[in-house]
Parts: structure tokens; C-alpha cells; sequence
């Protein structure tokens, strides 16, 4: 597989689109401050000089930071996700860079979450399905035949599978929660590819010109620590995280804990409105054939879907949600590099 | 000659170590050799700012170093307090114990509501007719069933709620168990050494430490107090055995219900299960009404209250070692899962 981070496409994005928006961006910067100079200069106010000495001093800064973050995501491009589980003594899960990982991470938490999703859905549809049933015992029966019903309609109506509510209500819970994994995990996903293939590297031409314009130097900064903590940090956690796949995702089992084998949460199990003999069946042979019909052996496993969606939400919500509080952890002191203090406890709420 | 010295020393530091230690060590040497070219660069063009931005980086270099010293010594520290035999094992083997113990309850009182559900829920299903040539009657008495439904449901979905609370600890205190101290800590520590990645490093040692030793501790304390709790005389009410049934209910039976009045009381329930079918459901009803005291431990205490202290705990040693280790950032959207 192609790495996500540091292929040839990679290469192809950074070197046609970021690098000569950052040379345009620092050449502008680079005008406008010697323009400010120069006008300095010409009416002798030192005020505006000085802000020019200062704004080049800064913006030297900023493409340095530019220069030393493409150094750095070289770097980790060959750093391999397994030399850290050999350092650190852990299993090793194989695979790529820590880019890769990172992506791998979210990619497997998201197909964990979906696999809890489709154990769920399974159970919640076959016990709708099933407290839907209706039955018509004929009074005088002789096993399943009932002497009431010869001459006319003599009997008990009953739903025999109507009792599960209590497993229909936990369920519902959980597909809730599952889809919620689901769609969280997507969602980091998401901005995990953005920040690969758009707004971190996008960031930085923006963060060099607005650091050194008036009074927009601290957006400047957080736009360059934005990118530094997406890059580096953000990967690395999430990267980390895929080190733990094997208890975290359940990853030797299939992605799925162990009791639950994926294989029979097959969607072709019920009944098709062309088997006529399964219909026959169902309707002379009483409700466990029905019941067995629909959640046959190994299926029926109402506490493994609950727990299922429960662990889901662990890999899936929990630990991506680490993810970026470290990450915006991180952008504070980044920024604190840049002389700037942020204060980001708004941006943390809406994690 | 005292910085050929110093240089000297930090090139060894790596020699003191093995592992994840070598690494740390490692990146301690690159901090320090990075800061000493930051401060030799402030010297020599001027810049005030530089310097005192390698000094300031310099303490943190050595309190990360102090955090090193500390971890490997306290390694065996918190070895010897988890596998206290106090805790009967280690504390995360302990706390997994109570966990796996308490989902197996809850998992029975979910079985037998939703057997509850499934006998009641038949019950109210019930319908007779009886239909010769085109005449006859249909008579559905068995309507006071169904009161038990939504009751019945809602009971479910909160023992299923339990179940998946103690599946997600159980999850939890699992991973703490294997990757906390061996790798999330040293990890920590390691992107501690760099200000890029300091504000991490805090947060994650802050999440080893709190994920493995407060879960685990959160978890045996509720245990403790609810083990108190059970033992005392005061607390006989909610160790019963459950005494409710579910009655079969005959469809055409359409008695006015003899009981109605001041008989109906948890006293007579006995009585009241032999009587007509709406006698019967409201013995159905007064036996599961009384029974509820006796699940309350179960599912309120241990199932419920014990991972919501667990998780409290966690969040709380989360907010204060993140704050210890100098990382800012805000936990409550961590707190909000609880």
C-alpha cells in the first residue's frame, strides 16, 4: 500500500502548492516590511522602523519554523510504527510510518465501530421482527393441530414473541451508541485526511504572512501551531493508539471481541418472501422453529451486542478524543514558542 | 573545559540506560544539545530571548529528568501497590474480578426481565374467539398486562445500560493493565522532553498514571462500600430473594376483580395471583414492584454508581497530574462520557 503521508503524491502537493504559496507569502511579507522600512526611513519615525527590524526578525521565525516542520515530517515519514512497539517492548501490529498508522488506527476503529453497528442492528431487527409475530392457537390442540379450527375460528390469539421490549429498549441504546462511534470515528478520520492533504499545510503560508501583519500576529501563531500539532502530534498519538489495536480494536479476532464471530452476522439469515417452505414451516411448526429461524445458534447474544457497543465506543470516541486533547495540549505550548499565550479552553469544548 | 564536561556526561546518559529508558535518554541528549546551539546562538547575535528560552527549557530538561528518575524508581512503587496482597492480586486484577463478577449479575436480572417481559407481554397478547358459520365473539381480558410493558422495557434498557458501563471499564482497565506503565508513561515522558510535543507528553502521563492505579482503586472502593453497605442489618431490604411471577392470564375470563380496594398490598400477593386476570396482573405487578429492592445493589450501587466513581476519579487525577506535568488543556469533554 502507498503510504497516505510521504508518497510521490504527497511530494508532488508539497512541492507545487504549499512550497511556492510559502515563498509567495514570505516574499509579500518580505515587501511589505522593507516598504514599512523604507517609509520609516523617509519620515524619520523610528516607531516604524523598529517594527520593521522586528516584523523581519519574526518572519525569519516563521519560515523557519516551515523549514524545520518539512524537516521533521521527513523525518517521521521514516520513522516505521515498529521500531517504537520494539523499543518500547510492546507487540508489534507491523505496518507503516506513523502517518500510515495514524490513518490504519482511525481506518480500524471505524470498522470496529461499524462491526458493532451491524452486530446490533442484527439482534434489534430479529427481535422487532419477532414481537411482531402473531399466532392463532385452536382451542381442543392435538400438539400443533387444534380441533377448535375444523368447523370455524375457535381459539387464543397471542404475539408468543412479544415480550421484548426489555431487549428491543437496550439495543436501540446501543445501536444509538454504536452509530455515535461510527460516526466520531469517521469524523477523526476526516480530519485526519484534511490535515494530511489540506488546511495544516495551508496553514503555514497564512501563519508566516499574518504573523507579521499588525495585530494579527497571534492568529498567525496559532495557525502555525494548528499545523506543527496536526502534523506531528496528532499522527504520533493516533499512531501510538494503533500500537494498542490488539486489546484496543480486538484486532487478532477480527475486529470484534472474542465471543462474537462476524461470520454469522450474515444479512441473509431471515426468511425471503420466495421460500414458501420456510413460511409453511414457520406456521405448523410453532415459535422456537421461528425463533431459531431468525437467531439460529451463536447469534442470539444479547449481552456480546451491549458489550460490543460499549467497547466500540471506548476505541472508537474515547481514545481519538485523547487523541486531540493531547493535540490541543500541544498547539498551547507551540504557540507559548512563538511568544504568544492561547487560550484554547474554548476550542477544547467543542471536542 | 566544564561544558567538554558536560557534554561528556550527557553523551553517557544513554549508557545508563536499556529500552525505553536508551530513548528517553536519547531525547534528553538531543534536548540538551539543541538547547545548548539555541543558547550559544542567543550569546553570540544578542537576543536576550534566546537565552532565557534555553534556560527555561533547561529546568524543564531537568524535571523531565527528575520524572525519569522518579518513574524507574517508583515502577516497583506502584508494582508492589498494585499487586498488594491487600487486593488479593494485583489491583487491576482486582478491580477486573469485581467488574467480571458484577456484569455476571447484572446480566442474570437482565435475563430475567426480559423473561419477565417476554411472559407478561404474552399474557397481555392474549385474545379468544370463538367463530362457528360466521357467528361468534372475540374477548381480549387480559388488558391489565400490559401495564407491565413500559415499565418492563425501561428496566431493560438500564440493565443493558450496565452492562455495556462495565464492558467499556472492563475495556478500560484492561488496556491500563497491559499498556499503561510499559508504554503510554515512557512514551509520555519521551514527548515530554520536546516543547512541540511537551503539552502531549503531560497529557499522557497524566492518562497512564490516573488510568492505572485510580480506575482500579475507584472500582475496589465502590466495592468496599457496597460490601459494608449489604452487611449491615439496615441494608436486609435489598438483599431478598425476588419473589415476583407472572400468572397465565385465560383470555375469556371477563370477572370484575374480587380484591379491588384496600386488599391490594404487597401483603396479598399470593392471594391476588389466584384471583381474576386483573387481580393477577396486579399481583404480577406489586411482586415486581417489591422486587425492585432487592436489584437496587446490584444494578444502582455496583453496575452504576461504581464505574460513574471510577470514571469521576480518573477524570479528577487526569485534570490534576496534567496540570502537575504543565500540560493546559481542558478534560471535561472527557468528563462528559461519564
Amino acid at each position: 500500500m502507498e503510504s497516505v503521508m510521504c508518497g510521490d503524491g504527497f511530494s508532488t502537493f508539497f512541492n507545487s502548492t504549499v512550497m511556492p504559496f510559502t515563498i509567495y507569502a514570505g516574499i509579500i511579507t518580505a515587501t511589505i516590511i522593507a516598504i514599512s522600512f523604507m517609509i520609516g526611513r523617509f519620515l524619520s519615525n523610528p516607531k516604524l522602523t523598529l517594527w520593521a527590524k522586528t516584523e523581519l526578525l519574526q518572519l525569519f521565525v516563521s519560515l523557519g519554523t516551515v523549514f524545520v516542520l518539512t524537516t521533521m515530517v521527513s523525518m517521521v515519514c521514516n520513522v516505521s510504527i515498529s521500531e517504537i512497539a520494539d523499543i518500547f517492548e510492546v507487540p508489534n501490529p507491523g505496518g507503516g510510518n506513523v502517518y500510515d498508522a495514524a490513518y490504519q488506527y482511525l481506518h480500524d476503529a471505524a470498522l470496529y465501530s461499524h462491526n458493532a453497528i451491524t452486530v446490533t442492528r442484527y439482534h434489534l431487527e430479529a427481535y422487532t421482527i419477532l414481537s411482531y409475530f402473531n399466532a392463532f392457537i385452536c382451542d381442543y390442540p392435538i400438539g400443533r393441530i387444534g380441533l377448535g379450527c375444523f368447523f370455524g375460528y375457535s381459539g387464543d390469539n397471542q404475539q408468543p414473541f412479544g415480550g421484548y421490549g426489555a431487549q428491543i429498549a437496550a439495543l436501540n441504546m446501543a445501536f444509538n451508541s454504536s452509530i455515535i462511534a461510527h460516526f466520531t470515528a469517521l469524523n477523526f478520520f476526516f480530519i485526519l485526511q484534511y490535515a494530511y492533504n489540506g488546511f495544516a499545510f495551508l496553514f503555514l503560508p497564512l501563519g508566516v504572512f499574518l504573523r507579521a501583519m499588525p495585530y494579527m500576529r497571534s492568529f498567525g501563531s496559532l495557525l502555525i501551531s494548528l499545523a506543527v500539532a496536526f502534523l506531528l502530534v496528532y499522527p504520533l498519538i493516533l499512531g501510538i493508539f494503533y500500537i494498542m489495536s490488539d486489546k484496543l480494536l480486538d484486532a487478532d479476532n477480527d475486529y470484534a471481541p472474542s465471543g462474537i464471530d462476524m461470520g454469522k452476522y450474515s444479512e441473509t439469515i431471515f426468511a425471503s418472501e420466495e421460500d414458501a417452505g420456510s413460511q409453511l414451516s414457520a406456521s405448523t411448526l410453532g415459535e422456537d422453529y421461528v425463533k431459531d429461524t431468525y437467531l439460529p445458534s451463536g447469534t442470539n447474544d444479547v449481552p456480546g451486542a451491549l458489550e460490543f457497543a460499549a467497547v466500540a465506543f471506548i476505541a472508537a470516541v474515547f481514545f481519538p478524543t485523547i487523541a486531540m486533547l493531547a493535540t490541543i495540549a500541544s498547539i498551547s505550548y507551540i504557540a507559548r514558542l512563538y511568544g504568544d499565550e492561547i487560550d484554547l479552553s474554548r476550542i477544547t469544548q467543542l471536542v | 573545559m566544564i561544558y567538554k564536561k558536560l557534554v561528556l556526561l550527557l553523551l553517557l546518559v544513554p549508557l545508563a540506560f536499556a529500552g525505553w529508558e536508551s530513548l528517553a535518554a536519547v531525547a534528553i541528549v538531543t534536548s540538551a544539545i539543541m538547547l545548548g546551539v539555541l543558547y550559544a546562538v542567543g550569546m553570540g547575535f544578542g537576543v536576550n530571548e534566546l537565552q532565557l528560552m534555553a534556560k527555561e527549557e533547561l529546568f524543564q530538561l531537568i524535571a523531565l529528568m527528575i520524572m525519569m528518575v522518579v518513574l524507574v524508581g517508583a515502577n516497583g512503587l506502584l508494582n508492589s501497590l498494585s499487586s498488594n496482597q491487600a487486593f488479593g492480586g494485583s489491583l487491576q486484577d482486582s478491580a477486573k474480578s469485581i467488574i467480571t463478577d458484577t456484569k455476571a449479575q447484572v446480566t442474570d436480572v437482565f435475563d430475567l426481565i426480559t423473561i419477565y417481559d417476554r411472559q407478561s407481554s404474552i399474557e397481555a397478547s392474549k385474545a379468544t374467539q370463538c367463530n362457528i358459520l360466521g357467528m361468534g365473539y372475540s374477548v381480549s381480558a387480559c388488558g391489565g398486562f400490559s401495564m407491565l410493558a413500559t415499565p418492563l422495557s425501561m428496566a431493560g434498557g438500564i440493565a443493558g445500560f450496565a452492562i455495556g458501563e462495565l464492558a467499556a471499564m472492563d475495556r478500560l482497565i484492561e488496556i491500563s493493565k497491559v499498556y499503561a506503565l510499559t508504554f503510554l508513561l515512557p512514551f509520555g515522558i519521551v514527548l515530554r522532553t520536546f516543547k512541540v510535543s511537551r503539552g502531549a507528553g503531560g497529557f499522557i502521563i497524566a492518562l497512564a498514571i490516573s488510568m492505572h492505579l485510580l480506575l482500579p482503586i475507584g472500582v475496589i472502593f465502590n466495592e468496599m462500600m457496597s460490601a459494608t453497605f449489604l452487611t449491615d442489618p439496615a441494608a436486609a431490604e435489598y438483599n431478598k430473594p425476588p419473589i415476583a411471577t407472572i400468572p397465565e392470564c385465560n383470555a375469556a375470563d371477563t370477572k370484575p376483580p374480587p380484591f379491588a380496594g384496600s386488599n391490594i398490598n404487597s401483603e396479598n400477593i399470593a392471594t391476588l395471583l389466584e384471583g381474576s386476570n386483573e387481580d393477577r396482573a396486579l399481583g404480577a405487578y406489586l411482586g415486581l414492584r417489591t422486587d425492585i429492592r432487592s436489584y437496587l445493589a446490584i444494578m444502582l450501587i455496583k453496575a452504576t454508581l461504581g464505574p460513574v466513581i471510577a470514571l469521576l476519579l480518573m477524570m479528577v487525577g487526569l485534570r490534576t497530574l496534567t496540570s502537575l506535568a504543565g500540560a493546559e488543556v481542558d478534560v471535561t469533554a472527557l468528563s462528559r462520557f461519564v
